[in-house]
């Protein structure tokens, strides 16, 4: 273990949580941010949130952690989290202990989850409509295509389109 | 032959989403009509098709008219919204579930990118098949059929060929069409000749990235002029362009004349999917490379193999 990594461990002291998540290696940094957003975690949210950013990682170098008291599985919208934080690791917590665990995937298509930032896209008018996108393969960052108008678009430059 | 293909489209609503065979056999289709249009008179007898045109437009509705009434069936529809409750604010999915309950087929044409391929989500429940005959800035799909059906009767190929697309390449969707399709055929040389300002979207270049197509960017024709196979030219529009002035100094740029065609090849084509305002002149008509007309009139034989497979009795629900 490095010095920092040391120094680190003993400065950062944060409680175990009862019940709740735990989201493991968000990297880049920062992206712990986007995953409140698709979270819906604001100041109104009623449970404690542990926020840690650009935490040195033995692994990736630097890596984010979140943990959120009282949020089940059910709570979570996995292909939003898929779209924003892949990669990282969701461990589900019941009274101190690990009852579960899964790495989050990049979704292949997703419906409904974001608006479409197409200007002349029909899903952006009062239709009858769901929007739905596909997943492009290879695109780092994650870019969608929207199944209705073709426009290719980045999901981290267009988190304000998040439903 | 008649009626008998193997294609399972229930909807043509982008030309992405065709395949190499499927396409290929809306050509062959196409052709057989072609040469004998007396065999397919009744083929959609009793048969209605809805035309719901957002949109202005003459040779598309017209060739659909013309097909859906040379397969013996009727048509109803509208041409703008002009009488129609589109002018109370109807939306498109309430105009097509209506149309749906009337019509055995819907031909779209609509200013918006997803129109279609919404209206045909919608028409799907009642298996009421959707053609696109436009769809904003997106896909125009039976134009670019019939743009490849004219190019293939007259090389009698779809690969191989010095392609040289001119004007505005950003907001045509024929464009959009064409370069798709081609590049569902094999290697093609694409020369891309416009203004900086309506190049090709950066979307639709990083579909292309992915194909056998090798795009080649130049402002002017005359680096061009010997060497293409087809010489595919597009209306420059002036309200596309950010200043008058720019549009009235570089549309010259754009315009062929008949001593500039002198050094293409005899055997090349010119094409224009029409309307044309005065980026070919008249003289150019009576040169025999000059196939837009001939282009027009196979759109009526390309919307008769769609109009017969989407609709007719053999056609798979």
């Amino acid at each position: 273990m490095s010095n920092l990594e040391e120094k680190t461990k003993k400065e950062l002291i944060v409680a175990k949580i009862d019940n709740g998540i735990v989201i493991d290696h968000i990297t880049p940094p920062g992206r712990a941010f986007y995953a409140l957003k698709a979270l819906n975690i604001d100041e109104n949210f009623p449970h404690s949130v542990f926020v840690a950013i650009n935490l040195p990682s033995r692994k990736f170098g630097r890596k984010d952690i979140l943990k959120i008291r009282n949020m089940n599985r059910e709570d979570l919208n996995i292909k939003k989290l898929g779209l924003l934080i892949s990669g990282s690791n969701i461990a589900y917590i019941k009274d101190y202990k690990i009852i579960e665990k899964e790495k989050i995937k990049i979704p292949k298509k997703i419906s409904g989850l974001l608006k479409c930032p197409g200007l002349n896209c029909i899903t952006s008018r009062q239709e009858d409509v769901e929007t739905e996108f596909k997943v492009l393969d290879n695109h780092d960052p994650i870019s969608l295509r929207c199944a209705y108008c073709d426009v290719i678009f980045n999901v981290h430059e267009n988190i304000s389109l998040m439903l | 032959m008649v009626g008998n293909l193997n294609s399972k489209i229930s909807h043509l609503t982008a030309i992405r989403d065709l395949t190499e065979q499927e396409i290929v056999e809306i050509l062959d289709y196409a052709k057989l009509i072609k040469q004998n249009p007396s065999h397919f008179l009744n083929r959609l007898n009793g048969r209605i098709l809805a035309l719901a045109f957002w949109e202005p437009s003459t040779r598309t509705r017209l060739s659909f008219e013309t097909a859906m009434l040379r397969l013996g069936g009727s048509i109803t529809g509208f041409s703008s919204s002009t009488g129609t409750s589109l002018e109370k604010g109807e939306s498109l999915s309430d105009t097509i579930t209506m149309l749906a309950n009337y019509a055995d087929g819907i031909v779209i044409r609509h200013p918006l990118r997803g129109s279609a391929k919404l209206a045909a989500k919608i028409a799907q429940k009642f298996r009421v098949p959707v053609i696109s005959g436009g769809s904003g800035s997106q896909e125009h799909p039976t134009q670019a059929l019939l743009d490849i059906f004219t190019i293939r009767e007259c090389f009698g190929r779809l690969s191989g060929l010095n392609v040289a697309l001119m004007g505005d390449l950003r907001y045509s969707r024929t464009i959009s069409s064409l370069l798709l399709a081609l590049s569902k055929f094999g290697k093609n040389t694409i020369n891309l000749i416009s203004h900086p300002s309506l190049r090709l979207q950066e979307d639709l270049r990083l579909d292309l990235k992915e194909t056998n197509l090798e795009l080649i960017e130049t402002e002017n024709i005359t680096e061009v002029i010997s060497d293409f196979d087809v010489l595919y030219v597009t209306r420059l529009q002036k309200e596309r362009f950010p200043d008058p002035m720019l549009f009235q100094k570089v549309k010259g740029s754009y315009q062929l004349h008949s001593s500039l065609i002198k050094s293409a090849k005899d055997t090349s084509l010119i094409l224009h999917p029409l309307p044309r305002v005065d980026e070919i002149p008249y003289e150019i008509d009576r040169l025999p490379q000059a196939k837009y007309f001939i282009q027009a009139k196979n759109g009526v034989y390309i919307r008769m193999a769609i109009l017969d497979q989407l609709l007719g009795d053999d056609s798979v629900e």
